[in-house]
């Protein structure tokens, strides 16, 4: 009979999650995930290479991984997992 | 922070009675991490149970203490090592302090 003004849009279940402002660590891995990074681990080696991915007990999969001893590449890897409790710090290798 | 509103609200209110010592406590009450939430964006220093130290500005941290540091300069115990890294995030287990507002 009357004509049925089509149903509203659905209302968004949440927004959508602020920019990454704050500078949480979660923020910082988002930010880092596919750039080169420095992983040094509690025993002194770093290892750098591409974040391919890291979850919440800091396990990190590299890739076109370089081990670093003392400053000198002592290994060179395509793929490493570096289990996260041995993990000391991750930085950026470039400019985020 | 709900639950200090919390425990708060549950202390009769008494217009006429004097401010009960145990409210003051609860308000004034500081906890742990508020601590170092209030130093987000100054300098800190962060020790480890190594006997290392990083030294930078506090960007941000969470609940394990992981932090996130920017300019950092690491040391050990023979002074500085290593260059100025430009942004880091520093696992939370082998942080043993964190002291706010070094120069």
């Amino acid at each position: 009979m009357s004509d049925a003004s089509p149903p509203p849009p659905p209302a968004e279940a949440s927004p959508p999650p602020p920019p990454s402002t704050s500078g949480s660590p979660t923020d910082f891995l988002k930010g880092v995930v596919g750039k080169r990074v420095v992983v040094r681990l509690t025993s002194g080696v770093d290892y750098r290479g591409v974040l391919s991915c890291l979850d919440g007990y800091m396990n990190i999969a590299l890739e076109q991984t370089e081990e670093h001893v003392n400053g000198t590449v002592t290994n060179r890897y395509g793929d490493a997992f570096i289990r996260g409790n041995n993990v000391l710090y991750i930085s950026a290798a470039e400019a985020l | 922070m709900s639950g200090q509103s919390e425990i708060i609200d549950r202390v009769p209110k008494d217009e006429s009675a004097p401010q009960q010592p145990e409210e003051e406590v609860a308000l004034n009450t500081i906890l742990p991490l508020e601590v170092i939430d209030k130093s987000i964006g100054q300098n800190i220093k962060i020790l480890l149970t190594n006997d290392k130290e990083f030294h930078g500005t506090l960007v941000g941290f969470d609940d394990y203490v992981n932090v996130v540091l920017e300019n950092v300069q690491e040391y050990d115990s023979d002074g500085p090592k290593g260059k100025i890294i430009k942004k880091m995030l520093l696992n939370g287990g082998l942080v043993a302090m964190l002291v706010p507002s070094i120069n």
